[in-house]
């Protein structure tokens, strides 16, 4: 079904030359009046070139109303000029052949098709509707007054041309003539038609913007030709008197503008998409031509040298032009581009350096934005990708981006498979020229998919550790409150329950002094329970990380069972800073006691540029990893979601090197 | 004496009334936070308040400021700040300000008599400083450690004399006589090159101050093996 329907456009298409074929084959036939040579020429080009057109419109959409007015549109004409020569022809017998008084007679009804069909193309270029409903009557009164001409002329005519054989008109209705005024009068119309028309492109023109300006400008013109031409055809009947070359040469001339008006809007300024495909067929035509003539000159050449009918000749050329046509085609492409759109090569040239700089390792993909930039000229433009996961868009940095930022500008949505990956938010102007935006964004799809996809890896690692921080911080949070729990509740109580027993220790009659013994054990027993809470509680969360970390490690190192010396030139971190270097010195020396049998441990907290470092050193076997659920794996963990870097430097048997670097701002 | 209590805990507060009226003083307000506490103190003019460090609102440090406060304000009334836990900072940085200050943990009230000795001294414009952080300040001995020149005995006898003590209390704690602990005293100032001076108060603030010289700044000390 559709493969019929795409062979008809094919079809009428080859009918034109078809029947100027005919018509030349018919044309002086038996008489020596043949059409001049000029004549034919003309004819030929003004039938094929808006064949052409639009046979190349109809390939790209067949159902386009434009491609078929620019392709049936020529077939009455060649019609017309069959039935002419048909008409003048004569057999062997001298005589002129059968029907020429049908043939020429239609032959001279149908001129108004001449004008038909640029009429039409002026009235619906470029959408296939009128410029709007108020064009519906003069359109409707211009084709019937075409129509009504024609008719007028097969019924009114008296005779043939005497080059025709001068006959009766076959169809002639005697009495006609009275309605002379009124054939004149419609005639007038169908003129007045011809101004409607390029009225119709002007007013189109005029309202239309941006690329729909640049499309409708070239026929413009081209449409005001016909009522130009036909005025300077009007004066030169007054003054001349023959116009007989003239009109058709003005017909001709204009139809022929016409359709390069619309093959230039189509190609240029990507009408119906048509460009690519016209580029494509170039590229094609010329890279067949090429390898078609290195191939003969090859088997030619070693014809001669190798005599006639060599198949190695044959076999090489054969293999030269297989090796040559990729990187040929290559050269064609970039040639036709560079000479027919100059700026999609230059943009295309600008998204592949920047492709390869990326496989060379020589840019990053986030750099892609900027190459679109370069690309499309427009430094306003911003790439965001989007995060498949959580149906957010991000900045080539990977910062969240609020879709609804930016209202003057326009979008255009990058897909990859038929996924969305990105949305490029552009100047408006580059709508203008979708053959260059769509082909550097196709160019340089694979980059942004690489920005993309590394985007989404840092926005997730960014919520991982904003997660772990979380965590961590929820534990200090917790323990802190464990721990005035435990001071504030149990504590309090135990010492309270103390301060009861020694008001009735000290209240006992003299006579119950025997229990003051037992007293006093009660009363330590309840000290020896404080005690143990507060060393639980100290476990839980440092105090003396109140008096600063120089402080808490001088604790720490007090309780340490080997020596331990503390180095700390620092004062006034923030308190997570603080807290995680305790629990890394805290976690060292643990790990450098139980598990190295270390007989020093050397304790340093100092500020190194913008950050604290806590280095931990001791004497012990070493062997020490951070790995699993150990203590220090832990304090990897602590470190990490501060900002910083753990290192751990231990060889067996030479000691252990515990370094943690925390940022401050302080 | 006329004693203002500010604690929190009901249960703790009532006992620690008793315990005080047990002893004879007169407990002229109890109160559960640091704005009543400056209320009663400046309406009763006590001559000590014992505060606990932690209360209503937030409860941080609010004991330890209105401390501060009381010091400022009402100087004729010594504060006993009672904590749950040992933090120096502020504690050192109070009684360097001058006398009628004390830093307790709050199971020391358990050892009835000491507490009330030290009530006592910081009611009468006394030092009582609580010995785990007298601890915390007189480092064990590292290599140039100034601390290192004493004597066992010598540093038992710093400790005591930092935690406020007289040498008459130093002496019952030791079971040496004055005159000994007199000598060790002599011999503690002169090994750390402080005045020897006669005022109980002027004693500790030097002791204080040379540890807490110590304690702060570049920090170096030295762990014992505890175990």
């Amino acid at each position: 079904m559709t493969h019929t329907r795409a062979v008809v456009p094919f079809a009428v298409a080859a009918l034109i030359p078809g029947l100027l074929v005919l018509a030349g084959v018919l044309d002086g036939l038996g008489t020596d009046e043949r059409i001049p040579i000029w004549a034919a020429v003309l004819l030929a080009v003004g039938l094929l070139t808006p064949a052409a057109v639009g046979l190349v419109i109809l390939r790209r959409g067949p159902r386009n109303l434009i491609g078929w007015i620019l392709l049936v549109g020529p077939v009455p004409i060649a019609v017309m000029a069959c039935l002419e020569v048909y008409a003048r022809a004569r057999g062997t017998d001298g005589a002129f052949l059968p029907g020429n008084d049908v043939a020429g007679i239609l032959s001279v009804a149908l001129w108004p098709t001449f004008y038909v069909w640029p009429l039409a193309i002026a009235f619906v270029f470029p959408d296939g509707h009128l410029p709007s409903r108020r064009w519906r009557w003069p359109a409707v009164a211009v084709f019937t007054a075409a129509g009504l001409v024609i008719a007028f002329v097969l019924v009114g005519e008296e005779r043939l041309d005497p080059a025709m054989g001068g006959g009766a008109n076959p169809f002639r209705v005697e009495g006609v003539d009275v309605l002379l005024p009124l054939f004149w009068a419609i005639w007038g119309v169908l003129l007045a038609g011809l101004f409607l028309g390029a009225a119709a492109v002007v007013v189109r023109y005029r309202r239309a913007r941006g690329v729909e300006r640049l499309q409708l400008k070239w026929l413009a013109w081209s449409a005001g030709l016909i009522p130009l031409g036909l005025l300077v055809c009007a004066l030169s009947y007054l003054l001349v008197g023959d116009v007989t070359i003239l009109v058709p040469a003005v017909l001709v001339g204009a139809g022929v503008c016409m359709s390069v008006s619309v093959g230039i809007a189509v190609t240029r300024h990507g009408l119906y998409e048509i460009d690519r495909l016209v580029n494509r067929t170039l590229v094609y035509a010329v890279l067949t031509l090429a390898l078609g003539a290195v191939f003969v000159v090859i088997v030619v050449v070693s014809g001669i040298a190798l005599g006639r009918g060599s198949m190695v000749g044959t076999a090489l050329a054969t293999l030269v032009v297989a090796l040559a046509a990729a990187p040929l085609r290559g050269r064609v492409q970039r040639g036709v581009d560079r000479r027919f759109a100059r700026a999609r090569y230059e943009g295309l040239s600008r998204v592949r350096a920047f492709e390869d700089a990326v496989r060379r390792g020589a840019e990053e993909p986030e750099g892609v934005e900027q190459a679109l930039r370069d690309a499309l000229g427009d430094d306003s433009l911003r790439l965001w990708l989007r995060l498949a996961r959580s149906e957010r868009h991000a900045d080539v940095q990977g910062a969240i981006v609020d879709r609804a930022a930016p209202a003057q500008a326009s979008r255009t949505i990058v897909e990859h498979h038929g996924d969305e990956i990105a949305i490029i938010v552009h100047a408006p102007l580059l709508l203008t020229r979708p053959d260059l935006l769509r082909s550097v964004v196709d160019a340089a799809t694979l980059p942004i998919e690489l920005a993309r996809l590394r985007a989404e890896v840092r926005v997730q690692l960014a919520e991982v550790e904003a997660s772990r921080e979380r965590l961590i911080r929820a534990g200090d949070d917790e323990r802190r409150r464990l721990e005035r729990d435990l001071h504030d509740g149990a504590q309090q109580r135990l010492v309270s329950l103390g301060v009861s027993l020694r008001r009735m220790q000290r209240s006992l009659p003299r006579e119950a002094r025997a229990l003051v013994p037992a007293f006093d054990q009660a009363v330590d027993e309840v000290g020896q329970a404080i005690a143990d809470l507060r060393t639980i509680a100290a476990g839980l969360r440092p105090p003396r990380l109140d008096d600063g970390l120089a402080a808490a490690l001088g604790d720490l190192a007090r309780s340490a069972p080997v020596p331990v010396v503390v180095r700390v030139e620092v004062d006034d971190l923030p308190p997570p800073v603080e807290l995680v270097a305790y629990y890394t010195v805290c976690e060292a020396i643990t790990n450098a006691v139980k598990h190295a049998s270390a007989t020093r441990v050397d304790v340093e907290a100092l500020i190194e540029g913008d950050h604290l470092t806590v280095r931990v050193r001791d004497d012990g076997r070493g062997g020490a990893v951070a790995r699993g659920a150990s203590g220090l794996a832990g304090i990897a963990d602590r470190v990490g979601a501060q900002g910083g870097r753990l290192h751990i430097d231990s060889p067996a048997g030479a000691g252990t090197l515990l370094e943690a670097e925390l940022p401050c701002a302080s | 004496m006329r004693i203002v209590i500010a604690e929190d805990a009901v249960l703790l507060r009532e006992g620690l009334a008793g315990l005080l009226e047990d002893a004879g003083h007169a407990v002229v307000a109890r109160v559960g936070d640091a704005d009543d506490l400056l209320v009663a103190v400046a309406e009763h003019e006590p001559e000590l308040a014992i505060v606990d460090v932690r209360m209503p609102p937030d409860y941080d440090d609010e004991g330890m400021v209105a401390a501060g406060v009381i010091r400022d304000r009402h100087p004729a009334t010594g504060v006993l700040v009672l904590s749950q836990h040992v933090e120096t900072r502020h504690a050192v940085r109070l009684v360097a300000r001058g006398g009628g200050f004390g830093y307790l943990l709050k199971d020391r009230v358990l050892d009835v008599d000491d507490f009330l000795d030290a009530c006592a001294r910081v009611a009468t414009g006394g030092t009582a400083l609580d010995p785990v952080v007298v601890a915390t300040l007189v480092s064990p001995p590292v290599a140039e450690d100034p601390l290192g020149g004493l004597t066992p005995r010598e540093r038992e006898v710093l400790g005591l004399m930092a935690e406020g003590r007289t040498n008459a209390g130093i002496a019952a704690r030791l079971w040496l006589t004055e005159k000994t602990v007199e000598t060790h005293v002599r011999a503690v100032l002169r090994k750390l090159g402080l005045p020897a001076g006669s005022g109980d108060h002027r004693r500790v603030l030097a002791v204080l101050a040379y540890l807490r010289a110590q304690d702060t700044g570049p920090h170096a000390s030295q762990g014992q093996p505890s175990g």
